[in-house]
């Protein structure tokens, strides 16, 4: 069998700058967004950390929403609102 | 067709070269592959009416274009036949559907694999098998194109074991997963005919994120009550709960015996619908779900499924042995729902 060329079955995935809000310093008076991804017990994991935020690093508030499920972003109504509402977002998995 | 292939190309001395290569870049399922040459991959658009450079679906999620050049690389890689092609790419355009939700049932601890339905003319054409042995090896077609879906979700989506896909078990369907309705023999209308309402003589694949089949067995009913029953008893507790789909595969002997007693398929899931509700108690009571059981939760309803539509009936397997099957669908409505695409045998 004489060479031959072989192609390639694989892409690289369209690259996307991410910009990222600088971290703040300090957690004192920020607003605190928790995104629930609607796995059990993701709702009680983050309200416990929300709860922690405030009393041990001094928190404002700490609010929640609920993703359409845990396969998706967290949809446009979470991200239009966090904008507005709030300073740092804390996400997490519940498995 | 003159559009370039742009793939990255890779010159070899002979097959055992080539494969070793695919094995060496993480291209392949674990078995070998056929080399991806550009005259098998024009051969493989040239069936379908493709440019090379034409976008098959984008998967949001990974920010991945699917290219036709791609899938049928990957085709070619399966061992598809070209004429195979129109259903690959119907495929693809089916887990490619928000409704199907790409990413989760792709990456999911549950480890769903891709049941693939084919319906209509092209499936007798192509000798996709309907009958005995439904799931077992043996025909290209239901071998390949299964097998070429999964490539395209490895090489060009990215869905990696172990690395975006983190399945818990996986799924020996994960190699391939194909049947088509064994429309000759069956008294009811084709699944893709009531679930787009397109016509018999149309061709169709259906996608459904599902887990592994499970067979029921009753020889002893010669009623639709009867044998259904029994279905419904073993389907009513296995598994997860809020699935979002069931598929209920009715082979030859059953298939029979419930016709034989007029039921249609609406009359099939009527029946399994109403037969298959468990209590809120019992998922509490076996830690499907949260919470402390009250006492109303003893008579609370919760149906399999929300609808009796969402149990997709499909006459398929052998013509002898009192056995049929159900396929549970991978996790909840909200997450993944079964696709059904028309296939377009000529794009161009």
């Amino acid at each position: 069998m004489a060479g031959f060329e072989i192609l390639d079955p694989t892409v690289e995935p369209r690259r996307q700058p991410l910009t990222y809000v600088p971290r703040p310093d300090s957690l004192k008076g920020k607003r605190i967004g928790l995104v629930e991804n609607t796995k059990f017990n993701s709702d009680k994991l983050l309200r416990r950390i929300g709860d922690i935020l405030k009393t041990e690093y001094g928190a404002a508030e700490a609010r929640m929403w609920r993703k359409h499920n845990a396969g998706v972003p967290a949809h446009q109504e979470i991200l239009d609102d966090a904008r507005q509402t709030i300073d740092v977002v804390v996400a997490g998995i519940g498995d | 067709m003159t559009s370039r292939i742009s793939s990255q190309r890779y010159a070899v001395d002979d097959y055992q070269q080539a494969l070793d290569l695919c094995y060496r870049r993480g291209w392949t399922d674990g078995l070998p592959v056929v080399p991806p040459t550009e005259p098998a991959v024009r051969a493989m658009l040239g069936a379908v009416g493709l440019e090379p450079d034409a976008q098959i679906a984008f998967i949001t999620n990974r920010q991945v274009a699917i290219s036709a050049e791609k899938v049928a690389i990957n085709a070619v890689m399966a061992g598809c036949l070209p004429e195979y092609m129109p259903v690959v790419v119907a495929a693809i355009e089916g887990i490619a559907d928000p409704r199907w939700g790409y990413h989760g049932p792709a990456t999911s601890t549950g480890s769903a694999a891709v049941l693939t339905i084919v319906n209509g003319p092209i499936a007798k054409r192509l000798d996709f098998n309907s009958g005995d042995n439904l799931f077992s090896p043996g025909w290209r077609a239901n071998a390949t194109v299964g097998r070429a879906v999964r490539l395209v979700m490895r090489n060009v989506i990215g869905t990696m074991p172990g690395r975006l896909d983190r399945g818990t078990f996986g799924h020996p369907g994960r190699y391939t997963y194909v049947m088509a309705e064994n429309e000759a023999e069956s008294p009811w209308t084709p699944l893709h005919v009531e679930r787009t309402g397109c016509r018999a003589t149309d061709s169709a694949v259906t996608v459904m994120a599902a887990l592994a089949p499970i067979q029921f067995y009753n020889q002893l009913s010669n009623t639709a009550a009867g044998v259904l029953g029994t279905l419904c008893d073993t389907m009513k507790y296995p598994g997860q709960i809020g699935q979002p789909n069931y598929c209920v595969v009715l082979a030859g002997e059953h298939m029979r015996t419930i016709a034989a007693d007029g039921w249609s398929k609406a009359d099939i899931r009527k029946f399994i619908f109403e037969n298959t509700t468990n209590t809120i108690a019992h998922f509490k009571r076996t830690a499907r779900m949260p919470g402390a059981i009250k006492p109303e939760d003893e008579t609370a309803p919760r149906p399999l499924v929300q609808s009796p539509d969402d149990i997709l009936v499909v006459a398929a397997g052998g013509r002898a042995g009192s056995f049929s099957c159900f396929i549970p669908g991978w996790a909840s409505r909200t997450s993944s729902e079964a696709v059904t695409v028309v296939i377009k045998e000529r794009r161009a």
